[in-house]
């Protein structure tokens, strides 16, 4: 009767692996969060612009279209309301993974 | 506006039935101007629809005139009046301007509930996972 070696272990695979595939992800062209984050903050400060612009002209008087300004602003309300819902998940996300101990 | 497409879509709708209400309001306010038959009646205006250019909405092409004929009407006691008595008015038939204006009015109305309605779904949509 023989006995079968056991084979040698293989070696543990590190955090590289890990970084690999965020790499990967990276490299085929998939935006990061923060990016996506600061282009939708462009977007919210864009709305922004456009509806204080229609703000001065409905104060001046020259407002040609009274629902511009008021669908305007009910845009930048929602932007501003989708960042704010963004931003609150990111951070729950955070307060999660730093919860997981032991 | 690629986030709130259908409320950038209602706000164009919104902007041509306020067109169409300026020229219901500019053809009742000329419906009575009379004038010499040697010069041309006012024209009755009459707003272009049509598919936006970047395919989200409606846009105003531009504005047709009527016919500058108008109608002609014997008034002899009116100092614009010809030799034989006739001044010319616009041909504008009030009761086909009333019907338009309920219409743009209606239209106008509509595209400002789409933009409600719209911003509800949006809300809503932000409320998913709040509790989650």
């Amino acid at each position: 009767m023989t006995i079968t070696p056991i084979g040698p272990i293989s070696p543990v695979t590190g955090p590289s692996a890990i970084t690999a595939a965020s790499g990967a992800s990276s490299a085929t062209g998939g935006t990061d969060f923060a990016g996506a984050l600061a282009k939708g903050l462009d977007n919210v400060q864009q709305l922004q612009n456009k509806s204080d612009d229609l703000a001065v002209q409905a104060a001046t008087g020259s407002l040609t279209d009274v629902h511009d300004y008021m669908i305007a602003s009910t845009e930048a309300s929602l932007a501003t309301q989708l960042t704010v819902a963004v931003t609150n998940k990111a951070v729950a996300a955070f307060n999660d993974i730093m919860r997981m101990q032991a | 506006m690629p986030t709130f497409d259908s409320i950038g879509i209602a706000a164009t709708g919104a902007t041509t039935y306020r067109k169409w209400l300026d020229a219901v309001s500019d053809n009742i306010s000329n419906m009575n101007d009379a004038v010499s038959t040697s010069s041309a009646a006012f024209q009755q205006r009459f707003v272009i629809a049509q598919p936006a250019a970047d395919g989200n909405g409606v846009q105003v092409g531009g504005i047709v005139l009527g016919d500058p004929n108008g109608r002609v009407v014997y008034e002899p006691n009116n100092p614009l009046a010809d030799k034989d008595g006739n001044v010319r008015y616009p041909d504008i038939d009030l009761s086909d301007q009333m019907g338009q204006l309920i219409m743009a009015q209606r239209g106008y109305q509509a595209n400002l509930s789409v933009v409600d309605r719209a911003r509800d779904a949006y809300q809503a949509a932000l409320q998913l996972g709040r509790n989650a």
